[in-house]
C-alpha cells in the first residue's frame, strides 16, 4: 500500500477487517474491531498495523510535542432553515 | 400533488416465484408514475427531477418542502448513491442508495484504502473542504456508507465530502455504525431495501465548524419494497445510546423534506419495525429505543439515559407470510 503518512493530511484512511483508520492533522483515528486469526490473512493484516503503528511512533518521537492538542474550534451560529 | 399508489397491498410475496411477478407489477407502475410525473411537473414547482432514479424508490428522488433548505442545492449521481448537496450547510440533504443482497454479498470488507475528498462536481464556493474538518473534533460521517459498496468506483466516491457530515465521533463509531449494520442485515435478509440517510438541522441555532454546518440530528430512511412498509431510524448527533424509530410521515414534518414521493400516504403513517443497531460486540450493553420526545436536541441528549422508556413502534397487521421476516426483525438486534 502507499505510505500511510501520519498527521500529514486530512484524507488516507485504511480499512483493515471492521476497523478504521483515518488519518487527520490532529490525530490518526482507529475505531472498529478485528480478528487477528492465525492464519495468513491474520498474519497480513498484523503486518499492516504493525507497520503504520511504527510510522505513528516514529513521527510523534520526531516531532516537538505540545502537552495536549488545542480544544477543537465550534462556532455557534443562527440556523438558516 | 398526485395521488399514486405504489404497490398493490393485498400482494405480499409469498415465495422467490411470485416475488419476481411482484417486480413486474412494480415496473408496470414505475412507468405509469414517470407518467404522472411528467404530466405534474408543469404544475408543481416543487417537483424536482433527478439524473440518477435508479437509487430511489419508484425512481422519484425526494423533493424539498421547506424551500429555504432549496437554496443553492446541487444533485450528485454517482454509481453508489444519489445524493442532494447544499451550499449553505456545505453537507448532503440526503443520500439515497438502493441496497441489494446481491451487491453487499460482494461487498464483505477486505482490506483496502481510501481517501476523503472535496467534490469536484460541486461549485467551489458552495462545498466542504477537507480543511473545513480538519482539528473539529468531529469525525467526518458517512451518509450513504463507504461499507454498502462493492466496486472501487462507487468506494471511493463514497468519500467525497458531497456524501459526510460534521458527525459526533461516538455516535458516528457507536451507535451510527450499528444502525449501519443493521441496515444492511435487514437488506441481506428481504433481498433489497431503499435507503435513504441524511442530516436534520433544527433548533434556533447550530454548530458550525470551518464553513461546515453540524446537523443536530441524523435520519436513516428504509423502505422495504417487498413489505411495503417504511420507517425511520432518529438519532440525536451526540455521544448517545438512544435511537427512535418514527413514521416517514413524522420525520418529513420535521425536516421539511418529501422523502418518499413514489410511497402512498398510509405507508408512510405507519413506522414498520427496524431491528436494533448492531452493537460490535455481543458484550455491550446495546442501544435503547425512546420514544420521539426523548430524542433531544444536540446539547441535552446526551445526558438522557436516566429515563428511557421503550415505545415499540406501531406494527401493522403482519400477513401470515411476513410473519417470518418480522420475527427475524425482531431478533436481529441482539
Amino acid at each position: 500500500m502507499s505510505e500511510f503518512q501520519p498527521f500529514k493530511n486530512e484524507s488516507q484512511t485504511v480499512e483493515i477487517g471492521n476497523l478504521k483508520i483515518e488519518n487527520r492533522l490532529d490525530k490518526v483515528s482507529i475505531y472498529g474491531d478485528i480478528d487477528i486469526t492465525q492464519d495468513k490473512i491474520g498474519l497480513n493484516h498484523a503486518r499492516t498495523l504493525k507497520s503504520m503503528f511504527d510510522q505513528v511512533v516514529s513521527t510523534l518521537e520526531a516531532a516537538e510535542l505540545p502537552d495536549a492538542i488545542q480544544a477543537p474550534v465550534v462556532k455557534s451560529v443562527p440556523n438558516p432553515f | 400533488m398526485w395521488s399514486w399508489s405504489p404497490r398493490s397491498n393485498v400482494l405480499l410475496p409469498q415465495s422467490a416465484g411470485t416475488y419476481n411477478i411482484f417486480k413486474k407489477i412494480n415496473q408496470a407502475d414505475h412507468v405509469k408514475t414517470i407518467y404522472s410525473f411528467l404530466l405534474l411537473a408543469s404544475v408543481s414547482a416543487s417537483v424536482s427531477a433527478t439524473n440518477c432514479p435508479q437509487h430511489f424508490a419508484a425512481g422519484l428522488a425526494p423533493m424539498i418542502v421547506n424551500q429555504k433548505m432549496a437554496a443553492a442545492t446541487q444533485e450528485l449521481c454517482y454509481e453508489g448513491y444519489g445524493a442532494m448537496h447544499s451550499g449553505v450547510t456545505r453537507t448532503p440533504l440526503w443520500s439515497a442508495e438502493h441496497l441489494t443482497r446481491a451487491n453487499l454479498e460482494v461487498a464483505q470488507s477486505l482490506s483496502r484504502e481510501d481517501s476523503f475528498h472535496p467534490d469536484p462536481n460541486l461549485l467551489i464556493n458552495g462545498r466542504a473542504e477537507l480543511k473545513d474538518y480538519s482539528r473539529s473534533g468531529y469525525d467526518r460521517g458517512h451518509m450513504s456508507p463507504n461499507s454498502d459498496f462493492s466496486t472501487r468506483t462507487a468506494q471511493y466516491e463514497s468519500f467525497s465530502l458531497g456524501n459526510i457530515v460534521p458527525q459526533d465521533a461516538n455516535n458516528n463509531r457507536q451507535i451510527w455504525s450499528g444502525v449501519e449494520r443493521s441496515t444492511r442485515r435487514l437488506a441481506k435478509a428481504q433481498g433489497e431495501l431503499y435507503v435513504i440517510t441524511g442530516p436534520a438541522f433544527l433548533g434556533n441555532s447550530l454548530n458550525r465548524v470551518g464553513n461546515v454546518l453540524v446537523p443536530t440530528h441524523l435520519y436513516k430512511v428504509v423502505y422495504s419494497p417487498m413489505l411495503n412498509q417504511a420507517a425511520a431510524y432518529f438519532v440525536a448527533n451526540t455521544a448517545t445510546s438512544n435511537y427512535s424509530v418514527i413514521s416517514i410521515s413524522m420525520l418529513e414534518a420535521k425536516i421539511g423534506i418529501n422523502l418518499l414521493p413514489g410511497v402512498s400516504q398510509s405507508v408512510k403513517n405507519t413506522a414498520m419495525q427496524l431491528p436494533a443497531p448492531t452493537p460490535y460486540s455481543r458484550n455491550e450493553s446495546g442501544y435503547t429505543q425512546v420514544g420521539i420526545d426523548q430524542i433531544s436536541s444536540a446539547s441535552a441528549a446526551a445526558g438522557a439515559g436516566a429515563i428511557n422508556y421503550v415505545q415499540g413502534s406501531k406494527l401493522v397487521n403482519a400477513a401470515p407470510a411476513i410473519a417470518a421476516t418480522v420475527q427475524f426483525i425482531r431478533n436481529i438486534g441482539r
